[in-house]
């Protein structure tokens, strides 16, 4: 039962590309403004999901009403065009699955070939059908409904207008359905409301400069078609941005032209509806594809929810993972060194060069020598080796060529002796200047991340020992550079380690590689089928909480707890994060997604790291539903998270991470701030043993593990 | 303007011309501050004579021998010696630098746990450890590294008895071309005792072989011999790995390196015949890298290195109490600081330098304690200006032994402070008074003197 009412509901909802039971049920309200409408296309929906449920289509989609929504707008459609007779009662079920059958058609069609929406073609195919079929008959009249509006007539004009194209997405006649649908909006998405506003503004400008002489007739028919295309193309099926809104009322002026266009070919045969709709839709979306470069106005790639949650999916998955590469390299070497030129560095690294990396070894003074440094010898650096860094197989080598005395330069063999490593297809590194006859690996042999090439010395264009690496996309000696971040490492700065995710090392900088800790690699290595079990206390409240770990059909693995709550993670060699989560925030497992957001293997006292959030993953950010107004502009709050060990003493066994996840309002929004702080507990066997969860310095969550 | 320094007028003979096969006359350097805190001002506040450590230059040397083997060798853990220097404040500077602790006395073991080093990161050497020590060290998780066939027998019995798991290496002893040959420590390498012992580890269930250890010498002048060590353990480990399918955690390769501190019976100074901490690392890890161990068979390598890393942080200062000629006519000073407090000068020539500027003519000195003893004689032929009484002198690279092998021998082990990096000076342990010696004492009733 839940699942019909869920099915009807979500109906509703597609309509305005919402995903709310609250706004499905808030729309069909709004039908029954007019009740024999109401009636009639929940009669629509009922049918469409009964008839698609017992054919066996996929349960999923129905309940999201992928097939009930065209069934909504046929039935009030028909009411709205035509007075409601015996036979005409017959008919309409028939028809309604007959619109059903082409929506799973055309829906399903739209999907698997262009990746698009089929929108509610299958509802205007159908309901010509109808029309013509109809005119085989004399029995049908036109409709007569009653509204109240003239009740409202304080109710200036053209607000009235506006909340007519809001209701007659639905087939509602009367302008305070459009209200209620208006109200709808402005809860379920700030930018949606906007849209509408705009949408409809922009369309009472053009439509005057466009077709003044139709501007009365055609005000309310471009008006939802505007309020719907913007929809669309500014925020549900794009996501928000501040060019996606000039598309939007760019797409007004289409929807004008369209409409004018399809008046005159339907020439009073067939109404309109939301043909120029429709059209200006799918065009739009399927010729943005062809576009060189996707970074703007993207359109969606992953489960729709509210514009503004769309916005917030992207862009947090945008700035946490698009650096996020196919090859894992790692630095090239054991320790740490310093970085003496970065990219695009003064001395060398320029041009097709300029994605290159030497890298040297410093004491603590930044010294790179011992003595005076006029030998070779004094260099830290020098015999040190240098390693793989990642697998691969030796594809040159290059040895032979004297190192130089410290000070001279050999501009002949300018590259020195040098390995190439071929990692994969187009992708290879390369070490020069190494010591004369110090290479340790001939071409043919396969190495392994960390396995020593060679050693560090100071042959070909090199005043002083050091090791020049870059990627390149081919084996060629001094081929051009090609930018490529390290996997992970750790840069020194005045606060401690930081570490890097899928960066590139900066000059002036120390780094080394991250070591793994086998503690801290044990208690985030989830394997399939792995339980856990934590006694939580929230506030006063206290429960059990059980997790396990589960993979879906993309073989993504994710963690969920009994309460049905799940929260989707991967897992590298050295680094453990969270992808998404979905369900209560208010479950254990919810607090250690936010916890161990983005966690590395590894221990230093003072490393530390940061990682963003998504808004809508955080509790107290009800200030979004006011910055939301501004999404198309700007976000206003941005969300992130401080990641750091807890001060350890040597005598303590377990291990704590800590985080303080800082929401910070910009601009106009500059007074707003919070702070939560999250801990995870992890014991010297490597098992997560406690998390607590913050508010404003004030513990409110605990959960503590149970051994089973 | 400061009056100038009298000093006393010597005889010296007259050296005219070039250069000759002696070279120049001798000139002393002097150090009047031990990192920018005044000798003077040292010994006003704390006393004379007095032990002073420098933070900052342990911290260097710490820092400085894991950048040299860290870059060499990914696995690499220090644990520090504590019988070189067991000062508390000592030990805590090279735990704060990520050292482990290296203990081979149940009292070393104690100060450890004490100064907060869990069970797991104090290696266990020695050949004397009672029952009591092993059965702590077990329930503690502690490395132990057994020394001889009885000791493995005596952990086997307790933890059958006592129902522990034990984590244990053992120390192996070898000819690395060493003369001469250190075999009192550990079990043979080459005529097969350390397989046997190896094998007996593996079968006892209750046993867990961690680790691989030997330890040398000390004092090596050859790279070399650590590169042999290093092979001959890599190699045991992946005969372990082969027969028994068991990695090896860690080869512990002891200590051994040389500090800067000069021989009696060398001839050159130690700086230019003693091998540098890169040299025993080039050998250690390409001794190492040899065996081509995979990823996760790679051993960490633990080094316990003591003296290279405290000797040149340690520093005595000691006041002159009396000038002398000796009947053959050489000149000899005595100062405060006698071999109580300086064992090493029984095999170490060490520098000493006037805590003061001194004209440029030195003369041949010897340096006698103030103990009533023939033996106190801290130096028997030293290049020196002529000093006064109550001027200081400093004498250089102390760190190691010297605050361990001291004792209370007619005078009374004084003052140790440490300089910190921060430039002030902390008293890390109190000189001994008379109720500190007495303390211990009992006098049986029938010989009291006076009265209770």
């Amino acid at each position: 039962m839940n699942f019909f009412l869920d099915s009807i509901l979500f109906s509703y909802g597609q309509i305005f590309f919402s995903n709310r039971r609250w706004f499905g049920a808030l729309a069909l309200t709004a039908t029954f403004v007019v009740p024999e409408i109401g009636s009639m296309s929940l009669l629509g929906v009922v049918i469409s999901n009964l008839t698609a449920l017992m054919l066996k289509y996929d349960r999923a989609k129905i309940r999201s009403g992928f097939y009930g929504f065209n069934g909504i707008l046929f039935g009030a459609a028909v009411i709205f065009f035509y007075k409601l007779s015996f036979p005409l009662l017959l008919l309409i079920p028939l028809f309604i699955v007959i619109t059903f059958l082409l929506a799973s058609v055309l829906e399903n069609y739209f999907a698997a070939v262009f990746n698009l929406p089929g929108l509610s073609i299958p509802f205007v195919i159908g309901l010509y059908v109808f029309m013509v079929f109809l005119t085989n008959y004399n029995f049908i009249s036109v409709s007569s409904i009653k509204t109240y509006d003239v009740y409202f007539s304080i109710v200036p004009l053209w607000l009235q207008s506006y909340f007519k194209s809001l209701a007659l997405i639905l087939f509602q006649p009367s302008f305070i359905s459009g209200v209620l649908i208006s109200i709808a909006l402005l809860f379920f998405s700030r930018t949606l409301f906007l849209l509408s506003i705009i949408a409809f503004a922009s369309n009472v400008i053009f439509l005057n400069l466009i077709l003044p002489q139709n501007s009365d007739s055609l005000l309310i028919i471009t008006g939802f078609n505007s309020i719907l295309t913007a929809f669309a193309l500014g925020g549900s099926l794009i996501i928000p941005s501040r060019k996606s809104f000039m598309l939007a009322i760019f797409s007004v002026v289409l929807v004008i032209i369209f409409t004018g266009f399809f008046y005159k070919v339907l020439h009073g045969t067939l109404p309109v509806l939301v043909l120029p709709f429709n059209f200006i839709v799918l065009f739009t979306l399927y010729s943005l594809r062809f576009r060189q470069e996707q970074s703007d106005l993207v359109a969606l790639y992953f489960t729709p929810g509210s514009p503004e949650e769309n916005y917030y999916y992207h862009h947090n998955r945008q700035k946490r993972f698009e650096r996020f590469k196919f090859y894992f390299p790692e630095l090239p070497f054991f320790g740490e060194w310093f970085v003496s030129q970065g990219y695009e560095g003064e001395h060398t690294h320029k041009e097709e060069w300029k994605y290159a990396l030497d890298f040297v070894i410093a004491d603590e003074d930044g010294k790179q020598y011992k003595e005076t440094g006029k030998e070779l010898t004094d260099y830290y650096c020098y015999t040190i080796p240098v390693t793989s860094s990642m697998d691969g197989e030796v594809v040159k080598v290059i040895d032979g060529i004297i190192d130089n005395e410290v000070g001279k330069v050999n501009l002949e063999k300018n590259w020195g002796n040098t390995v190439i490593i071929k990692h994969g297809e187009g992708f290879y590194s390369s070490f020069s200047h190494l010591k004369e006859e110090s290479i340790k690996v001939k071409v043919g042999d396969l190495v392994k991340k960390s396995d020593i090439v060679g050693l560090c010395g100071n042959s070909g264009r090199s005043p002083f020992p050091h090791i020049h690496f870059q990627f390149q996309a081919i084996d060629k000696l001094g081929d051009k550079t090609l930018q490529y971040p390290l996997a992970y490492f750790l840069q020194k700065t005045d606060l401690g380690l930081e570490l890097k995710i899928f960066d590139i090392p900066e000059e002036g900088k120390s780094i080394r590689n991250i070591e793994t800790h086998k503690s801290i690699k044990n208690a985030f290595s989830f394997s399939l089928g792995e339980k856990l079990r934590f006694k939580c206390r929230l506030k006063e409240k206290v429960f059990t909480e059980d997790w396990e770990v589960k993979v879906d059909i993309y073989n993504s693995l994710y963690l969920e707890a009994d309460s049905g709550d799940c929260a989707f993670f991967y897992q590298t060699d050295k680094l453990f994060y969270f992808i998404s989560y979905t369900g209560n925030k208010r479950s254990a497992l919810y607090y250690f997604y936010l916890a161990a957001h983005q966690t590395p293997y590894c221990y230093h006292k003072n490393i530390y790291w940061k990682d963003r959030y998504s808004i809508v993953d955080l509790t107290g950010t009800r200030i979004r539903y006011l910055s939301e107004f501004f999404l198309l502009y700007k976000n206003f709050l941005t969300t992130e998270g401080k990641f750091s060990f807890g001060e350890r003493f040597e005598d303590e066994d377990s291990f704590l991470i800590k985080n303080t996840i800082n929401i910070q309002g910009k601009g106009l929004f500059k007074g707003f701030s919070r702070l939560f702080n999250t801990e995870i507990e992890i014991n010297a066997e490597g098992t997560i043993s406690r998390i607590s969860y913050f508010e404003t310095g004030n513990k409110t969550f605990e959960a503590n593990s149970i051994n089973k | 303007m400061t009056k100038k320094r009298y000093e006393r007028p010597i005889i010296i003979k007259h050296i005219s011309g070039l250069m000759n096969k002696f070279g120049s006359n001798p000139t002393a350097s002097y150090k009047s501050d031990i990192d920018g805190v005044a000798v003077e001002k040292l010994v006003e506040k704390f006393g004379s004579p007095l032990f002073v450590i420098s933070e900052k230059q342990l911290r260097q040397n710490q820092r400085e021998a894991y950048r040299i083997f860290k870059t060499r060798y990914p696995k690499v853990q220090f644990a520090w010696s504590y019988k070189t220097n067991y000062l508390n404040a000592v030990c805590s500077v090279f735990h704060q630098e990520n050292s482990w602790a290296e203990v081979v006395s149940e009292f070393e073991y104690e100060k450890a746990r004490r100064l907060g080093i869990k069970g797991e990161h104090i290696i266990f050497n020695g050949p004397d450890k009672s029952r009591e020590a092993l059965l702590r060290a077990m329930k503690e998780k502690a490395k132990i590294h057994i020394d001889h066939f009885d000791e493995l027998y005596t952990i086997i019995e307790l933890t059958e008895a006592e129902k522990l798991k034990a984590k244990v290496a053992i120390r192996v002893n070898m000819d690395v071309g060493i003369y001469p040959m250190w075999d009192r420590f550990g079990f043979n390498f080459e005529n097969g005792e350390a397989w046997q012992a190896i094998k007996r580890i593996i079968a006892a269930k209750n046993l867990e072989l961690v680790g691989l250890h030997t330890h040398i010498g000390t004092y090596m002048m050859s790279a070399e011999a650590y590169r042999v060590a290093a092979i001959n353990l890599g190699t045991l480990a992946k005969k372990i790995k082969n027969d028994f399918d068991k990695v090896i955690e860690y080869i512990d390769l002891g200590g051994g390196f040389a500090s800067h501190n000069t021989l009696l019976g060398q001839y050159l100074p130690a700086e230019q015949v003693v091998p540098s901490i890169e040299q025993f690392a080039d050998s250690i890890s390409s001794g190492l890298f040899e065996l081509s161990f995979t990823n996760e068979e790679m051993p960490t390598l633990i080094l316990e290195t003591g003296r290279a890393l405290v000797d040149d942080a340690g520093f005595l200062i000691s006041s002159v109490i009396a000038n002398k000629r000796l009947s053959d006519g050489r000149r000899a000073v005595i100062i405060d600081a006698g071999v109580n407090l300086l064992f090493t000068s029984f095999w170490y020539k060490h520098k000493i330098s006037p805590a003061q500027p001194n004209g440029s003519y030195t003369e041949n000195t010897t340096i006698y304690g103030p103990l009533c003893m023939n033996i106190d004689c801290i130096q028997d032929s030293i290049a020196l200006p002529a000093l006064k009484v109550g001027e200081k002198i400093v004498i250089h690279y102390v760190g190691a032994y010297d605050m361990t092998q001291w004792m209370q021998f007619i005078a009374m082990r004084p003052n140790v402070v440490m300089v910190m990096e921060n430039g002030s000076v902390e008293l890390i342990r109190k000189a001994e008074n008379i109720d500190y010696l007495m303390e211990r004492e009992r006098v049986p009733e029938k010989l009291l003197l006076k009265k209770k």
